[in-house]
């Protein structure tokens, strides 16, 4: 088990773990810093100052009732829908791989993707709105032409570690891949 | 073809400094019409000129579009950027379409593309020098 000081590519930091569970099984976690109480606290106050202004030149009182609900369950979808708790993948040699993310919520997404299919674990390069990130991704082989790509799948798409994070990950991963 | 190069010529200063004599012109003939009221211009006989509505719409109009111009440009070419999930970002219609033999031994090899997992291997599975 490893843990360094890690950034994603804003700058936030985030944590690797590796864990080996045998020469041909390795499982890589990047974890994502919890929701803070304190930007949740600061959001909650703006949005609902600004709807007792709307209130106060308006004298309505609708205005602050939605404002409570609107906070509520955009809180609620948020945690559900888009704030990631940590990602993974689990590489077994030979079976193939599996990644998982989970919510803040406790909500779990997996894929799993079979070694037949995968072409290879590559880090790749590719503009991102306004800059060049590195990702990893899985290259994808057709049954029907192995030495073409049918289709990319980008690893750690909401943690979007950095390239030392990611070379560890590579290493690792060409290690199991490269045996089988 | 005598002059390719971008370098200051006479005649281009020549060139410049007319074009900026004849728009310095052009903006005080603007102004003097966007100025003078109505009623002397049709004294003087310039009954058939546009409404001074346009005085002040024209340039609002032009300042307008160019910021929208701005802010489209960078839109569209975010747009047209491939999401990171397409098969064009690893390889193209020429690259899959190129000849791999060589065609001479030991003389300087094909220019080509080189797939991404050999270029992985080089940057990240080489020993460090």
């Amino acid at each position: 088990m490893e843990d360094e000081a890690f950034t994603d590519i804003n700058g936030k930091s985030i944590s690797l773990d590796c864990q080996s569970h045998s020469s041909l099984c390795s499982e890589f976690i990047v974890s994502v810093p919890k929701v803070s109480i304190g930007k949740v606290m600061v959001y909650t106050c703006c949005v609902w100052l600004l709807a007792y202004a709307v209130f106060f030149f308006t004298e309505n009182t609708a205005v602050l009732s939605s404002a409570i609900f609107i906070t509520l369950v955009g809180m609620m979808l948020h945690i559900h829908f888009v704030k990631v708790d940590h990602e993974s993948l689990l590489v077994i040699g030979s079976l193939g791989i599996q990644v998982s993310s989970s919510y803040a919520s406790g909500r779990e997404t997996t894929t799993f993707i079979e070694m037949s299919k995968i072409k290879d674990i590559v880090i790749n390069e590719a503009i991102y709105m306004h800059q060049i990130i590195y990702y990893l991704c899985v290259l994808l082989k057709e049954p029907s032409d192995p030495n073409a790509v049918s289709s990319v799948v980008p690893l750690f798409q909401s943690s979007k570690p950095r390239l030392n994070c990611l070379v560890k990950v590579y290493k690792s991963c060409q290690e199991i891949i490269s045996k089988c | 073809m005598v002059a390719k190069s971008p370098s200051p010529l006479p005649e281009r200063a020549i060139y410049g400094f007319v074009l900026f004599l004849g728009s310095q012109f052009g903006f005080f003939l603007f102004c003097l019409w966007a100025y003078i009221p109505e009623e002397w211009l049709h004294s003087i006989g310039l009954t058939y000129w546009p409404q001074k509505y346009w005085a002040l719409a024209v340039p609002i109009y032009l300042l307008v579009a160019l910021v929208i111009t701005v802010v489209l440009l960078f839109g569209v070419n975010m747009n047209n950027t491939a999401p990171l999930d397409s098969v064009d970002i690893i390889t193209d219609v020429y690259a899959q379409g190129q000849r791999t033999t060589d065609c001479r031994k030991g003389g300087i090899p094909r220019l080509k593309d080189v797939s991404i997992s050999e270029v992985n291997k080089m940057f990240y599975l080489s020993p460090k020098l």
